[in-house]
């Protein structure tokens, strides 16, 4: 560990969490299958798990503070998934689709 | 150890008796089930009871290493939430006994009441993260519990934005993390916490908590349903069952504001040089808040997209208190104790309105305000319950809604932003509109249909208890002013 | 750059002699190996059924409450493992929350067992 801190600085794991986070919101924003937009949401909840590691690791090495957060970011990401996808199967299953522009019932 | 459960007693408490339910639902008979919302009832009175013992005991502390404090502000909301859920446990009796999951409902809902009130007593980055996903995925299970398309829907579009809110606001509290080195929002003398950083002074850290205070705001806005974050609101309401859409509109707002409060007002600090970011923050959420709330409800002819609506724009009123704290600079703060106090009131207004129109709805078969037409004569009782909710949203006195929105209109003032309370103000006489739209319609439009309209005696004790609510903190608000202004005290 | 790069030596030189190994055996039994070249051992399977349908085929969707249940207890061994390495230092008290929290994933068990989501309808 001591190794990898001195070696890389802390920005570049900000800037692939970043990049990570960003990619998820583009995802979101543009995916049209519910799928892929749970997909997307994973990369942004990772996106923040990489962070909590990072800060962890560089900004107080002797509490693990920051890697529980993350494992509990792990698991309730788990749970919003399972969750998620057993919507989308019960929407598929009276719509035949899992497309969110096309479940589109409730209106303004 | 022991000392640290004793005070989470009553949140362990709603823990066991949810599990419970779960399990003894497995054994029973489909005719015994009409038991189990005794056994919610159960749960939630234990739990008061307990808060009352730990009240008498003087056991006020903080526990588990700073993670959770039991303080005036925690007890106030561990009140509020168990008040709500017994009231939605009432309100639901009948509607659950048509469901094929029966137990299920029942611990989804004391789950969801378990998150809120570790929500409002949360100290801790991680316990806030948790108690929020745990009240927030049992009430997306809730949304899309009715065994049809429409729900389903309003379940995926819930879960789908709840998830991505939920994704901003730890983004967030990574950087609070890295800034600080710590997830203590408060932490005792000499300790590295959140508040302690910040007190600081600004140290080159100014760019990436400015960041952070972005993302909670707005991650937390979604969940207290403010503009720009409201889209699930209407959606939701409407398609979920009633007691359900009642439970989401009082539950999961007051446990936003409680959990805002405790990082905006007891972390960042009204008086710290961030204050006056956060502050304008939310003025800005009011303001848009109040506005997009009030003209798109006036548009509604379902009653409870209407009710959305009205609740985002309530929302919005909130808000105001919210921006009210930190621009006061210092000392007790009347913003504070403003916000505590219009939760309270506003648990009993809309959930009346709810209620009522779980009622009518359910005679009517359809949810569209032109059913309302000569409800007055139909059902005076019941016309009258919804009538005096919908006069205490609008803020008329003498209801328990206007003095909430004079006191949070006061703290403004006190605080200078006249400008918002301007705004507020006439957003106000933007809402009578739709509001006392329907009270006119109840009363002078006559009737379509006759035949009265008589609720069952679990949701009349329910409105009851609302209505009565609703008049008596009207006529005496100061013993209830008094409590949140006790409450908000603990945090500043 | 140096010592970051240390630690990797040796998954370099595994990579390496693992490629040599597996280079060397294909090699070997393409040099050694008798070869004749007919219909029979163009199939599939040569001392088997002719496969039927198409070599894509979807999962049943019954499989889904399974991979939930297991997704529980994935999830468990993720703080079962800093649990295990850590549990004896903390004294007794680590050790009787895990046994709740594990009696509580069980109830969820029982629960869905009950619920007959073990039984293939």
């Amino acid at each position: 560990m001591e190794a990898v801190t001195q070696q890389i600085p802390l920005e570049h794991f900000l800037v692939l969490s970043a990049i990570l986070f960003s990619l998820g919101v583009y995802g979101v924003l543009t995916r049209r299958n519910a799928v892929l937009i749970l997909m997307s949401i994973e990369l942004m909840l990772n996106a923040a798990s990489v962070n909590m590691v990072a800060f962890a690791a560089y900004t107080s090495p002797e509490q693990f503070i920051g890697i529980i957060f993350a494992i509990f970011i792990i698991t309730i990401a788990a749970a919003e998934a399972g969750l998620a996808l057993a919507i989308i199967l019960r929407i598929f299953r009276y719509r035949k689709t899992a497309n969110v522009d096309e479940i589109d019932e409730l209106k303004w | 150890m022991l000392e640290d459960l004793d005070r989470i007693g009553p949140v362990l408490i709603l823990m066991v008796s949810a599990g419970g339910i779960l399990l003894v639902d497995l054994a029973l008979h489909e005719r015994d089930r009409r038991w189990l919302p005794f056994g919610a009832l159960a749960g939630l009175a234990a739990a008061a009871i307990w808060t009352v013992v730990l009240i008498l005991r003087g056991r006020e502390a903080v526990v588990f290493s700073g993670t959770y404090s039991l303080d005036s502000f925690s007890i106030f909301f561990n009140f509020l939430f168990l008040g709500v859920a017994g009231l939605v446990v009432l309100a639901s009796a009948d509607h659950v006994r048509r469901l094929r999951y029966q137990g299920e409902f029942w611990t989804l809902l004391l789950l969801a009441t378990t998150g809120m009130m570790l929500l409002a007593g949360a100290r801790d980055l991680i316990l806030i993260f948790v108690a929020l996903e745990l009240t927030s995925i049992s009430q997306y299970v809730l949304a899309g519990f009715l065994k049809d398309d429409r729900s389903s829907e309003a379940g995926l579009k819930y879960i789908i934005l709840g998830a991505i809110a939920s994704a901003v606001i730890l983004y967030g509290m990574a950087f609070l993390f890295g800034i600080s080195g710590t997830t203590k929002l408060v932490a005792p003398e000499g300790q590295a916490s959140i508040f302690a950083l910040i007190a600081q002074g600004e140290s080159g850290t100014r760019a990436a908590l400015f960041a952070a205070m972005v993302m909670l705001g707005a991650g937390f806005s979604f969940k207290v349903a403010l503009v720009p974050f409201q889209m699930w609101v209407p959606d939701v309401y409407e398609a979920a069952a009633t007691p359900v859409a009642a439970f989401l509109s009082v539950g999961s707002k007051a446990a936003g504001f409680a959990v805002l409060l405790r990082i905006f007002y007891e972390g960042f600090g009204p008086d710290s040089f961030i204050g006056s970011d956060w502050s304008n923050l939310f003025a800005a959420f009011a303001v848009v808040s109040m506005t997009v709330g009030n003209v798109m409800a006036l548009l509604q002819t379902n009653i409870k997209r209407m009710l959305g609506y009205s609740s985002i724009a309530q929302a919005g009123n909130i808000a105001i208190g919210v921006a009210a704290i930190a621009a006061s600079g210092g000392g007790v703060s009347l913003g504070a104790s403003g916000v505590t106090f219009f939760l309270a009131t506003y648990v009993f207004t809309n959930l009346g309105a709810f209620f009522a129109v779980i009622v009518i709805s359910q005679r009517l078969g359809s949810d569209a305000i032109a059913g309302y037409a000569g409800m007055g004569r139909r059902a005076p009782l019941l016309a009258a319950a919804l009538a005096i909710c919908l006069v205490s949203l609008t803020g008329i006195p003498p209801t328990a809604g206007f003095v909430a929105k004079l006191y949070i209109f006061n703290a403004a003032v006190q605080s200078d932003l006249v400008w918002l309370v301007i705004v507020g103000v006439l957003n106000t006489a933007v809402s009578a509109y739709y509001y006392l739209r329907i009270v006119s319609h109840m009363y002078v439009s006559p009737a379509p249909d006759e035949g009265d309209i008589v609720p069952s005696p679990w949701l009349a004790a329910a409105l009851l208890t609302t209505s009565v609510g609703v008049v008596a903190i009207g006529l005496v608000p100061f013993p209830l002013i008094k409590a949140a202004e006790r409450a908000a005290s603990a945090l500043g | 750059m140096q010592l970051l790069f240390d630690n990797y030596v040796a998954v370099l030189l595994a990579t390496i002699i693992g490629s040599i190994l597996v280079l060397s055996a294909l090699l070997a039994s393409r040099l050694l190996a008798p070869f004749s070249e007919s219909r029979q051992k163009r199939t599939t399977y040569e001392c088997g059924m002719v496969p039927i349908g198409r070599v894509r085929t979807q999962v049943h969707i019954r499989y889904y409450l399974f991979a939930i249940l297991f997704l529980i207890f994935d999830v468990e061994a993720v703080f079962l493992f800093p649990w295990a390495v850590t549990f004896v230092d903390i004294g007794p008290v680590a050790f009787y929350e895990m046994v709740l929290f594990i009696l509580i994933l069980g109830s969820g068990l029982v629960y869905a067992w009950k619920k007959g989501v073990l039984q293939w309808k």
